[in-house]
């Protein structure tokens, strides 16, 4: 038997661009770079303070609930009123983390108040219970915590778990915060570029780290008559080569991508633009664009990368940049690369500086990779 | 229905992570990762006769990363400031990460905070959809003592692990259940 296609219903959003998709919609059109100086990360302590900072109070103590609640409930507002009576019992959540509440750490470790709540949200899987109970899904929750590749690979388990009928909708949300812990990990590992990350910018030298909530509803196609964007192909992989760098022949995301397009039944004509993963480090670019060069060879789709927009918001990315994506196939363009000015020798000529206007743009690949070298990619289609 | 095997299963504590030497890095990995590793090393002549990029792993780690990312942040105040390598393993993953790097494993990847209820599940669904002809499972418990301080606990850390695959001889994966290895 067939199994059913899973729709997206409803997508939730705050990060850099502001509070609310309609922000990043907005700044998607204009090719906003969001990322400023933070006052939190000092430039003594950390390599930059440029990052992309979302709109919520810094001083609370639950900053990763709020991302996730805040980006959730927006997401549940879009629903039609058929998907809003689907029973609880049938709704699941899956949430995307890397670092959960931190915040809850760097306060108990410096002896500052730190709220119950807050303390249980250092755990994921808390988390995840704790928002499952507040916005109603009774039915499977889980978390998932691949590194910066979380995201993609919530959402293919929210495909899968509808897919075999353990629920009819999903709330997927992908939630990291600005900390100093990660800052100062990325800062240990001299990863941050002090100008801000220009993505497959020949003058590149790193990431800026951001900060984001992202929900996306995904249900039973049959429930989403008038939505037209599916999930149709995905596939994840390892590079198994090394624990903070790609490999250099991008052999471990070219698998993914495969898996993804023979799952979606597609050929590589057939993709209209790939969002990125484009964190703006030398290597990961070089390697990215490696592997779409083993897949496309010397004609690649439009691609473009929003971590000069947004920062690199780690657990959240998978999610939000796949909600880039559903509002350019909704809008009929292609966002630009922010930041990007001279585009690296050797890179793919299709690389998307400035948005644009896309006469046709029926199957986005969009991918991400991550620490511990896995790789996600996956497909959306527009019918 | 389809019918899956165990075919290989391990558990190791932080005993027998303390003299093991698995590979030159192993001494700078974190608790979770080497009793990953560890817990899977006993496989290895299983994935000689299955595709490297056919091989799946699930792993669940029932802290997270906590224990490490008490460890990691610990130094921020030492002389040579916070460790990248420490940060290297402050994401719950990083034990899948290891575990394909030294048996060359390049197939899909899955982890999740918490129990280990959805690990089999998961698998299962790996090969159920052909996306895999055989999975890792792993199931980490780890508190540092620094961490079992924070939350009150004694347990002491280990890790459980199964192989998933088509054809036995084996056990019938649905009688099994990593926590009774």
């Amino acid at each position: 038997m067939r199994e059913p296609q899973v729709a997206i219903a409803g997508c939730g959003a705050i990060c850099a661009t502001g509070n609310g998709t309609e922000t990043l919609l907005t700044a998607l059109k204009n090719n906003t770079s969001c990322l400023c100086p933070n006052e939190r990360f000092t430039r003594l302590r950390f390599q930059s303070n440029t990052v992309g900072t979302a709109p919520i109070d810094a001083t609370g103590d639950d900053p990763a609930y709020k991302l996730a609640s805040i980006a959730l409930r927006e997401a549940i507002s879009r629903l039609c009123n058929r998907q809003s009576s689907i029973p609880p019992d049938r709704i699941g959540l899956i949430l995307s983390t890397t670092k959960a509440n931190i915040e809850a750490l760097e306060r108990l470790s410096d002896g500052r108040p730190c709220s119950a709540a807050a303390s249980r949200h250092l755990q994921a899987d808390m988390l995840a219970a704790d928002l499952a109970s507040e916005f109603g899904a009774l039915g499977p929750v889980q978390n998932i915590s691949n590194a910066c590749v979380s995201g993609l690979v919530a959402l293919m388990q929210g495909a899968k778990l509808i897919q075999r009928g353990a629920a009819d909708a999903i709330f997927v949300v992908g939630a990291d915060h600005l900390s100093g812990f990660v800052m100062g990990g990325f800062t240990a590992l001299k990863a941050i570029d002090p100008q801000g990350c220009r993505p497959f910018d020949q003058d590149r030298r790193g990431l800026s780290p951001g900060e984001a909530g992202a929900a996306i509803v995904l249900v039973r196609r049959d429930l989403a008559p008038q939505s037209s964007i599916t999930i149709s192909g995905w596939g994840s992989s390892n590079d198994a080569n090394h624990m903070t760098g790609p490999s250099r022949d991008g052999a471990g995301l070219a698998q993914a991508i495969h898996a993804a397009m023979s799952a979606a039944r597609l050929q590589p004509e057939q993709i209209d633009y790939v969002n990125a993963h484009g964190t703006g480090t030398p290597y990961n670019d070089a390697m990215e664009s490696t592997a779409l060069r083993t897949i496309f060879g010397q004609t690649t789709p439009p691609i473009s990368g929003i971590k000069g927009m947004i920062g690199h918001t780690l657990g959240a990315a998978g999610v939000i940049e796949t909600i880039a994506c559903v509002l350019a196939m909704q809008g009929k363009f292609l966002p630009g690369t922010t930041r990007l000015n001279n585009v690296a020798e050797g890179f793919p000529a299709n690389l998307v500086k400035e948005p644009r206007t896309a006469t046709r743009i029926d199957h986005i690949l969009k991918l991400n990779t991550g620490f511990g070298g896995v790789n996600g990619a996956l497909i959306l289609s527009h019918e | 229905m389809n019918k899956f095997f165990i075919t290989a299963h391990n558990c190791v504590t932080a005993a027998d992570a303390c003299g093991a030497r698995l590979g030159t890095r192993f001494g700078r990995m974190d608790l979770s990762s080497q009793l990953a590793l560890l817990a899977v090393e006993s496989f290895a002549p299983h994935f000689e006769s299955t595709p490297r990029d056919r091989v799946a792993i699930v792993l669940a780690a029932r802290a997270g990363s906590l224990p490490t990312d008490v460890n990691f942040w610990e130094g921020r105040n030492a002389a040579g400031g916070l460790s990248p390598t420490i940060f290297t393993y402050t994401l719950p993953s990083a034990g899948i990460g290891e575990i394909a790097i030294r048996h060359r494993l390049t197939g899909p990847n899955l982890c999740f905070v918490g129990d280990s209820r959805d690990v089999l599940v998961e698998a299962k669904d790996f090969l159920r959809r052909n996306e895999a002809d055989a999975c890792v499972c792993v199931f980490v418990d780890v508190a540092s003592p620094a961490f079992r301080k924070m939350i009150g606990c004694t347990e002491a850390a280990k890790a459980t692990a199964a192989l998933l695959q088509r054809n036995g001889p084996g056990l019938p994966a649905n009688e099994f259940n990593l926590l009774s290895v």
